[in-house]
């Protein structure tokens, strides 16, 4: 552990990675655009402010930015030092949450008092990567590859949180906070044969929880036909498609959607693909594409080229967390998957969880200055070959 | 080395999925594409096709004119009651809604209130409220009610005219008459407005609002004359009412050198303002011993009856009315002279069948004419033997009786009738006094137009111009023959015939003093035969030496005193001719001997010296009886104004204050006009013969009503109205 800490230290920090962030700012503002384009129809119809939603978004965004900022200029070892305990907080949260949480559309999720609330398992989330990187990069190689004293204790906290996050009705939570832990697990090292495996035990025993509720089978039927059931649970798949249809290739321009106006329901928070692809078009749908892949190769990029292991799946983590949201997401508005809650990171109107996304962006960027291209200036990645 | 290994592992295990990361959205920007590109068309269209609410912008209903543009029909604007169901559901008020709308709309609360339920946007639940009533709904101001705007139709004349200006339906689609048959030109193009609604179905702020402007109907101006179709009316119903006419009543004015209809008739009519209420309440009555479904199908049975333009659609037997056709076809044809005789012994023996006159001790020996005057049928079985089958098939052809006429409104009908082929002996006998075959009355009056007009056919019709909203005439009827059936000479001759009929022959019940009426009678038995049940008839023209009117009086089954068409139709002509020919200009032509007995107009006498007014009475050929011991007249009795016969009493008062003397009205039943004035002047009384211009009749005519009444006690010098007929079998 000191030995870990002493060599951090000695690393020397550099710039962060500008390419990210410059890609990060462009995501953020776009969002923002969007946000402002998809909801001020609701806004103005349901809150008589056209501007309710980006209001809230701009103070969400300013809390974003000052959080990111810490999780930048933060000393990168404490946050590892206390993954742990952090972890463990958020877990807590997320068993209060059935107790003492707030409802929202329905779905008991959030903690907190009067406007501010957040959702414990979207800090979780970066919580378990933060702790899974940091006990990969732990453990030796040999230990990896056991069951008992590798794999077993790391899944079995996963399965701990994707069952917390389950125990609140949070379904989509759990399957992205699963699949993205695997993928870390396989990443970090672990036997693949084995995490296949009791994966799929996993994967078995949460697929009955998935239809616990009757309203999952009925998405599911939506999901095949969802014109079949346009008066109800396909009503918002097929509006969503018809804004994806309206676009063709340039769109209708932007702020010209027509969907928005109250028949895509959440069209400036789940749905906002679909506003974006009938404004923007394919070409819109096209940009974001490339900015999430430029996003996720800046990443790899880091990831690969950071010397410390746990900084190294720390990046990798949070970036298939983003990246699996952004594809689920996009699954679920153009009806390729069954239709479930998941926000498009840095582009949904999102509050709270902005500020967790720009936070773990936070820890990226500070990431990003130990990174190897300032091979130079640093020496940690030789002493560790 | 193994840490090493390690470590390159983890490397490529990070690559490995950022190459399935890339393969996903790879695959997921296909999917995007294929949904915009591909089916991007078909999810646009349909998309747009629940944001675009098209509302329909109903066009004004053109106007209904008569023929000097007085208003028939008219549409005004009126409101539509809506209700939003999903504003109800979440206000919570169905019942007091429905309650309230079902309460002042009239309409049933359970059906206000299922709508109230409905998943739907808006529900209709009246149409065509007027604007008080749909004022008295806003001052409510319940939430979910909506007011849209809507248009009603309007009669000014109620029941007037019904059948032939018609009615429109729910949707103010023409459903009869000349709305129905000017369908078209009348409720012009509806507009519409496509706008973008957002999912509530309010507007989108912004963009894409098309306009198409209502192209309002054109107007239609009828050939009928309103003060026309209202002497019509007002004698048709009299008559329907004296005679107790169970199957109801039928008249046609028209103008026989054009074709234009003046006056189109049917009795009982309906309000065309609640053209689906049954307001006949024998026929209610008679229905209520049906329930239900039943009720229901009587119901619209009996609306379909109501609704019938007896002139138009119904078909008769026209009897003898239509012997001046067969008068004129063998006139025409050379097969009569006017100086043929024949011999009437009251019966005629044709192919096995005795065929009765209607005087059965017979006319004796008669020439043409007066087998016309008398309506003699073995001296017409005669005639249309004469003519042959080939020769009346021809005429019968001839005047359109075999064919539609081209008339304007909708449902015209074509009778059964024999063709050459099949017309036996027999046939020919009885259809030469108008028996064996159906026709229209509009046929036959049309006909009969043809024999007044100088031969010529003429296509009857009602709408006579059709004028845009702009004013552009768009339609202009112009009068059509059809063909020139007789000759000039020929109808010229027939007309002299047709008018000693009224004059000297069985329609003297049409004649009106000063105007030369021409025309003919007709009863026929119903079928079955021996039904007792008959139609009397009367067509006639006027004047009779330069037609401007024909008119045909048609009533079906009169179960009072009398049913012969010379009796109780002739008379409803003669009015309706008079009354017309005075509003048409007409002057009337009095002979020497109707001069004679022209009435005298009372004087105004009161404020006079007593010998002034003694000398004024005298002068003017009336007398006087003065009560009161006074110089001057203070009263008189009859009243200035009123015209009197010769040598009726004129009641002078002298005193204010005198009680007026009294007298009993005698019962004139079956006097004739003389004894009448002499029994009313012998009781203080003065005698008018009823009706205007029925200023004489001769002393065949009796007296079959009078006003007041026998028994009644009345001012002594007052005027008593007698109504005379001549006693006529045919």
């Amino acid at each position: 552990m000191a030995k870990v800490r002493k060599k951090t230290r000695r690393m020397k920090r550099g710039g962060i990675d500008m390419a990210l962030f410059c890609t990060l700012m462009i995501m953020l503002a776009f969002g923002l655009i969007m946000v402002f384009s998809a909801s001020s129809p609701s806004a103005y119809y349901n809150n008589g402010d056209q501007f309710y939603y980006i209001k809230k978004q701009l103070i969400w965004m300013l809390l974003g930015f000052v959080a990111m900022y810490f999780f930048a200029v933060i000393d990168i070892n404490i946050i590892k030092k206390y993954a742990g305990p952090f972890c463990a907080v958020t877990l807590v949260l997320m068993l209060l949450v059935p107790i003492i949480g707030v409802s929202s559309n329905g779905a008991k999720r959030w903690l907190g008092v009067g406007p501010i609330t957040f959702q414990p398992s979207e800090i979780a989330k970066f919580a378990l990567i933060l702790y899974l990187s940091k006990r990969l990069a732990q453990m030796s190689p040999k230990r990896l590859q056991t069951f008992k004293e590798g794999i077993f204790p790391l899944l079995f906290i996963v399965i701990l949180f994707a069952g917390a996050m389950i125990l609140q009705d949070h379904l989509s939570a759990a399957i992205v906070t699963f699949v993205t832990m695997m993928i870390l697990l396989v990443a970090g090292g672990v036997n693949i044969a084995q995490l296949g495996f009791v994966g799929i035990t996993g994967i078995a025993c949460l697929v009955p929880f998935a239809f616990l509720k009757a309203y999952r089978l009925k998405r599911l039927m939506a999901f095949v036909n969802p014109f079949a059931y346009v008066k109800d649970i396909g009503w918002q798949i097929v509006q969503g498609l018809y804004a994806i249809g309206s676009g063709g290739l340039f769109g209708r321009g932007l702020g010209q959607s027509r969907q928005k106006f109250l028949y895509v329901p959440e069209a400036h928070n789940d749905y906002i693909y679909a506003i974006l692809c009938e404004e923007l078009g394919f070409i819109g749908a096209l940009i974001v594409a490339v900015l999430f892949v430029v996003f996720l190769t800046r990443c790899v990029k880091l990831a690969l080229a950071t010397p410390d292991k746990f900084m190294s799946l720390t990046v990798f983590g949070i970036s298939t967390l983003i990246t699996l949201q952004y594809v689920i997401n996009i699954g679920v508005v153009t009806s390729s998957l069954p239709n479930t809650g998941m926000q498009l990171p840095f582009f949904s109107a999102g509050g709270s969880s902005l500020v967790f996304l720009m936070s773990a962006m936070g820890i990226v960027f500070n990431i990003s200055r130990y990174s190897k291209k300032e091979k130079g200036l640093t020496s940690g990645d030789k002493d560790a070959a | 080395m193994r840490k090493k290994v390690k470590k390159a592992n983890t490397k490529k295990r990070i690559l490995a999925f950022y190459g399935i990361f890339l393969f996903f959205i790879f695959l997921l920007l296909c999917r995007t594409a294929y949904l915009q590109i591909i089916k991007g068309p078909w999810l646009k269209e349909q998309a747009e096709e629940q944001q675009m609410r098209d509302s329909v912008v109903s066009p004004r209903r053109g106007t209904i004119y008569d023929r000097n543009h007085k208003v028939l029909a008219q549409s005004a604007s009126a409101e539509m009651v809506c209700i939003v169901p999903v504003e109800i559901k979440e206000a919570g008020n169905a019942e007091e809604v429905a309650g309230k709308l079902s309460e002042i709309l009239d309409v049933d609360y359970d059906t206000v209130y299922a709508k109230t339920q409905k998943n739907s946007y808006y529900e209709i639940v009246k149409k065509k409220v007027e604007k008080d009533v749909a004022d008295q709904i806003r001052g409510l101001n319940l939430v979910g009610i909506r007011l849209d705007e809507d248009t009603k139709r309007y009669y000014p004349g109620g029941s007037f005219a019904s059948h032939v200006i018609g009615f429109t339906g729910a949707d103010n689609q023409g459903l009869s008459g000349v709305e129905l048959a000017c369908d078209a030109e009348l409720k012009g193009i509806s507009g519409r407005i496509k706008s973008a609604k957002n999912a509530n179905g309010t507007d989108m702020p912004y963009e894409s609002e098309q306009y198409l402007d209502a192209t309002d109907g054109c107007d239609v101006i009828l050939s009928i004359d309103e003060v026309i179709q209202h002497f019509v009316e007002n004698h048709l119903e009299t008559a329907r009412i004296n005679n107790e006419i169970a199957g109801g009543a039928a008249a046609i004015v028209m103008n026989p050198k054009t074709g234009e209809i003046l006056a189109m008739s049917t009795k009982p009519d309906f309000d065309l303002n609640s053209p689906f209420k049954l307001t006949d309440e024998s026929v209610l009555k008679e229905l209520e011993e049906y329930k239900d479904d039943e009720y229901d199908e009587k119901y619209s049975e009996e609306l379909n009856k109501m609704w019938r333009n007896k002139a138009v659609v119904d078909t008769y037997e026209p009897g003898s009315t239509f012997k001046a056709v067969t008068a004129s076809a063998a006139l025409e044809e050379g097969t009569s002279k006017l100086t043929d005789t024949f011999y009437c012994s009251g019966v005629k023996h044709v192919s096995d069948w005795d065929i009765k006159c209607h005087k059965t001790s017979g006319h004796g020996s008669e020439d043409f004419v007066h087998a016309v005057y008398n309506s003699c049928n073995p001296a017409f079985i005669e005639i249309g033997m004469g003519l042959g089958v080939k020769n009346f098939t021809k005429y019968f052809e001839a005047f359109g009786l075999t064919e539609k006429t081209g008339f304007d409104l909708p449902g015209e009908a074509v009778g059964s009738s024999y063709n050459a082929q099949n017309m036996k002996p027999i046939d020919l006998a009885t259809s030469s006094f108008g028996q064996g075959f159906t026709i229209t009355p509009l046929q036959m009056i049309n006909a009969m137009s043809a024999v007044a007009n100088g031969g010529y056919l003429m296509r009857p019709y009602v709408i006579k111009q059709v004028v845009d909203s702009n004013g552009n005439v768009v339609k202009n009827v112009e009068p059509t023959v059809i063909r020139q059936v007789i000759s000039e000479e020929t109808s010229k001759t027939m007309r002299g015939i047709l008018e000693g009929v009224v004059s000297q022959g069985g329609g003297k019940n049409a004649y009106v003093s000063g105007y030369r009426i021409a025309g003919k009678t007709g009863t026929s038995e119903k079928l079955p035969r021996g039904s007792n049940q008959y139609i009397a008839s009367f067509v006639g023209f006027a004047p009779a030496d330069d037609p401007k009117i024909a008119v045909l009086v048609l009533l079906d089954n009169p179960t009072g005193a009398e049913y012969y068409g010379g009796m109780i139709a002739a008379p409803v002509v003669g009015s309706i001719i008079e009354d017309t020919l005075r509003y048409l200009g007409v002057e009337p032509q009095y002979s020497e001997d109707e001069k004679q007995s022209s009435d005298i107009n009372m004087p105004e006498l009161r404020g006079k010296s007593l010998e002034e007014a003694q000398k004024i009475i005298t002068d003017s050929g009336l007398k006087y009886h003065v009560v009161g011991e006074g110089g001057s007249i203070v009263d008189q009795t009859p009243k200035p104004g009123i015209s009197l016969k010769n040598g009726s009493v004129v009641v002078l008062y002298t005193t204010e204050g005198v009680p007026m003397q009294t007298v009993t009205v005698p019962d004139l039943t079956g006097l004739s006009a003389a004894d009448c004035n002499v029994v009313l002047n012998g009781s203080g009384l003065n005698f008018k013969i009823a009706g205007p211009g029925k200023s004489d009749v001769a002393n065949n005519a009796h007296a079959v009503k009078q006003e007041p009444a026998a028994g009644t006690e009345v001012e002594e010098g007052s005027i008593v109205y007698v109504e005379f007929r001549y006693a006529s079998v045919e």
